[in-house]
């Protein structure tokens, strides 16, 4: 067996792509699932240019309140828009 | 066992071109065996097939291994050098050196630094930046530094002047072999190791035509020059070649009792190069 | 596993960093010298005022911040890492079982008693494991300097630099979930990388070719015969959506890597790199 399998670099080409194929299939059939497809997504942060320039024009104003906006300028958006 | 190489009826076909075509072959141990045959006669597919390079068909034993199960077993016993150049250029001298001392474990170190300290390759440079002599002596130097079974040598210097050819040799001869290690060369060059030889083999189309130790070479093989007047006695003990020499006729005799022949002319004993000839053309008439 | 034999892999793999140090060590050396390069340009073209603002910001955004927390920020700073890594695994892996058998150089390394099982594995390991690290370094390397400029320019702007120790410090978590991120990510592409080693041992030429145009026809085969498409969507989850085992965060670390998936994906995988291994014989 091991010898015929051997024997070509085709036969054993093929032979690898056969079990690949029997064991993808086969699992394909029995979970029956479809592939998982996830996209990508960013729920971290969202650091825009508006809330720069908010930030910018309030520095300018505010010195010591700066504990204060910081919390209003982060953005941890963890919604999961997709 | 006293061979250590064994092959019965070795095939390999690639595609409908048929490389080997049932070669025969041992070699016994502590020889230096060349392998000797004109271009593409087979000869590099026969080495292959020892160190388990390529797959063949038939029956075949080196070092009393198998060489198609298990390679990397096999080359703990057995070294190879093929062509010239075939050492990856990118590396550097001492990344080889230093990849064969972490998967080798017959390497010395030290053996291969002495030898290299006599040739000037310096270590720091990329295998491509070195000459092919020194490209060749880089690798003797490895291999010359693992103690192995057998050393099979596949053109090694092909493409080398003669100087580095000859300093080849000579180390070859004079450093590496001590009468129990057994080397195999191929070339298709046969004068130039004409003398390092003990055992003999021509390859020709895929088969082996002559399979002969060096010593008994001169009891096998007789050539003689023929007098005019005797060639019709000459032409009847059946000589396996013909040639014209200085306007005389020159016939090699295989297997002839001298006897028979003294009366035809002078005797002697054919040189490799002329016997190769000789083989060769039997076998393409024949 | 005895001494030699770790010592023998070892040296396999320093063989494989040595041959392609243009991918492992070049390539996201470049990147990192772009992003530099880019970074500095860009706080040339601003004004002085301005870049303090920004600076400042950045401060108090990461200020008293778990670097855990605020490291998948400097996970999407890697992202054109990750892209490079991607694109030099797909390079190495399909050259790498064919180029030495184009130079001949092969002859020397199969002359060598190392196994094509253990050469086969080598290579995996280097792109899981070794190549990962390369990238890492490279990443730590640009945000040393880039933290370094950063102070500088804090110290002449008068600017409280608590914030970017903070900053630092989230950005060198990050590199452990980015190694964390590349390794669980090849072994979740352990088929594709299967798939590629096995072509890169059989073709005789043009094995990128071979492996896209297997791949089409079997893809074609597959729905014609079965009339399912689980080897195209298998690829568009295996290939085209690497980021999608990304690791944010300790706890996922274990359940992406053993689930159904993961480890159906390592059977199948395996299966290809048998092949692979077996192929290695053909060497001509």
């Amino acid at each position: 067996m091991k010898n015929i399998i051997l024997r070509n670099r085709y036969t054993l080409l093929l032979t690898t792509l056969t079990a690949y194929m029997a064991v993808l299939v086969a699992e394909g059939a029995i979970t029956g699932r479809e592939a998982r497809i996830v996209d990508f997504e960013n729920p971290f942060f969202d650091l825009s240019v508006n809330n720069f320039e908010q930030f910018r024009e309030s520095r300018n104003d505010a010195g010591d309140d700066r504990r204060a906006e910081r919390q209003g300028d982060r953005r941890i958006d963890e919604d999961d828009d997709g | 066992m006293t061979n250590i190489v064994e092959a019965k009826s070795l095939r390999k076909n690639y595609g409908s071109f048929t490389a080997l075509d049932g070669v025969d072959l041992t070699i016994p141990r502590g020889s230096i065996s060349g392998l000797i045959g004109p271009n593409g006669a087979g000869k590099t597919t026969t080495l292959k097939a020892l160190i388990g390079l390529c797959d063949v068909d038939g029956e075949l034993m080196v070092a009393g291994r198998d060489p198609r199960v298990a390679r990397h077993k096999l080359m703990r016993d057995v070294c190879f050098i093929a062509d010239v150049g075939i050492l990856p250029k990118w590396l550097k001298v001492s990344n080889v050196i230093d990849y064969v001392e972490a998967v080798h474990p017959r390497f010395d170190r030290k053996k291969a630094e002495k030898f290299l300290s006599t040739t000037d390759i310096p270590a720091k440079k990329r295998i491509k930046e070195l000459s092919k002599g020194m490209v060749t002596q880089l690798h003797l130097a490895i291999v010359m530094a693992i103690e192995v079974q057998l050393l099979v040598l596949d053109e090694p210097t092909l493409g080398l002047d003669i100087i580095y050819r000859k300093e080849f040799y000579d180390r070859l001869l004079n450093d590496y072999y001590d009468g129990n290690r057994t080397i195999i060369i191929s070339t298709h060059q046969v004068e130039e190791i004409e003398a390092l030889l003990s055992h003999l083999l021509f390859i020709n189309k895929g088969k082996i035509v002559l399979d002969a130790l060096m010593a008994d070479l001169s009891d096998m093989y007789t050539e003689v020059l023929v007098d005019p007047d005797m060639l019709a006695q000459a032409d009847a003990l059946g000589p396996i070649h013909i040639r014209e020499l200085l306007g005389k006729k020159s016939y090699t005799f295989e297997s002839v009792a001298k006897d028979q022949l003294e009366p035809l002319g002078e005797l002697h004993t054919p040189t490799v190069a002329d016997l190769f000839v000789a083989k060769l053309k039997e076998n393409r008439d024949g | 596993m005895d001494k030699f034999a770790l010592l023998q892999f070892y040296a396999l793999a320093k063989r494989e960093v040595l041959e392609h140090r243009n991918l492992f060590v070049g390539a996201p050396a470049m990147v990192a010298l772009l992003i530099l390069v880019a970074s500095i340009w860009v706080a040339l073209q601003l004004e002085q005022a301005e870049l303090a603002a920004a600076l400042e910001y950045l401060a108090i955004l990461f200020d008293g911040l778990s670097p855990f927390d605020m490291a998948p920020f400097f996970m999407l700073l890697a992202i054109p890492f990750f892209a490079t890594l991607y694109v030099c695994s797909v390079i190495y892996l399909i050259n790498t079982l064919y180029q030495d058998r184009k130079e001949m150089s092969v002859l020397f390394w199969q002359s060598m008693p190392v196994s094509n099982l253990q050469t086969v594995l080598s290579k995996v390991f280097t792109i899981v494991v070794v190549a990962p690290i390369f990238y890492v370094l490279i990443i730590f390397a640009l945000y040393l300097i880039a933290m370094i400029w950063l102070t500088l320019l804090g110290i002449s702007n008068d600017i409280n630099l608590v914030g970017i120790g903070w900053m630092f410090l989230a950005a060198l978590t990050s590199l452990l979930f980015i190694y964390i991120s590349a390794f669980v990510t090849s072994l979740w592409l352990l088929p594709s990388m299967g798939w590629l080693l096995l072509f890169s041992a059989f073709a005789k030429k043009t094995p990128l070719l071979w492996a896209a145009g297997v791949f089409i026809l079997v893809g074609f085969l597959e729905d014609f015969v079965f009339g399912t498409q689980y080897l195209a969507n298998w690829v568009e989850s295996r290939a085209a959506n690497p980021n999608q085992y990304f690791i944010f965060d300790f706890q996922s670390v274990f359940e992406k890597l053993f689930n159904y998936d993961m480890l159906f994906g390592l059977l199948v995988g395996s299966i290809l790199l048998a092949g692979a291994v077996y192929m290695r014989r053909f060497i001509d």
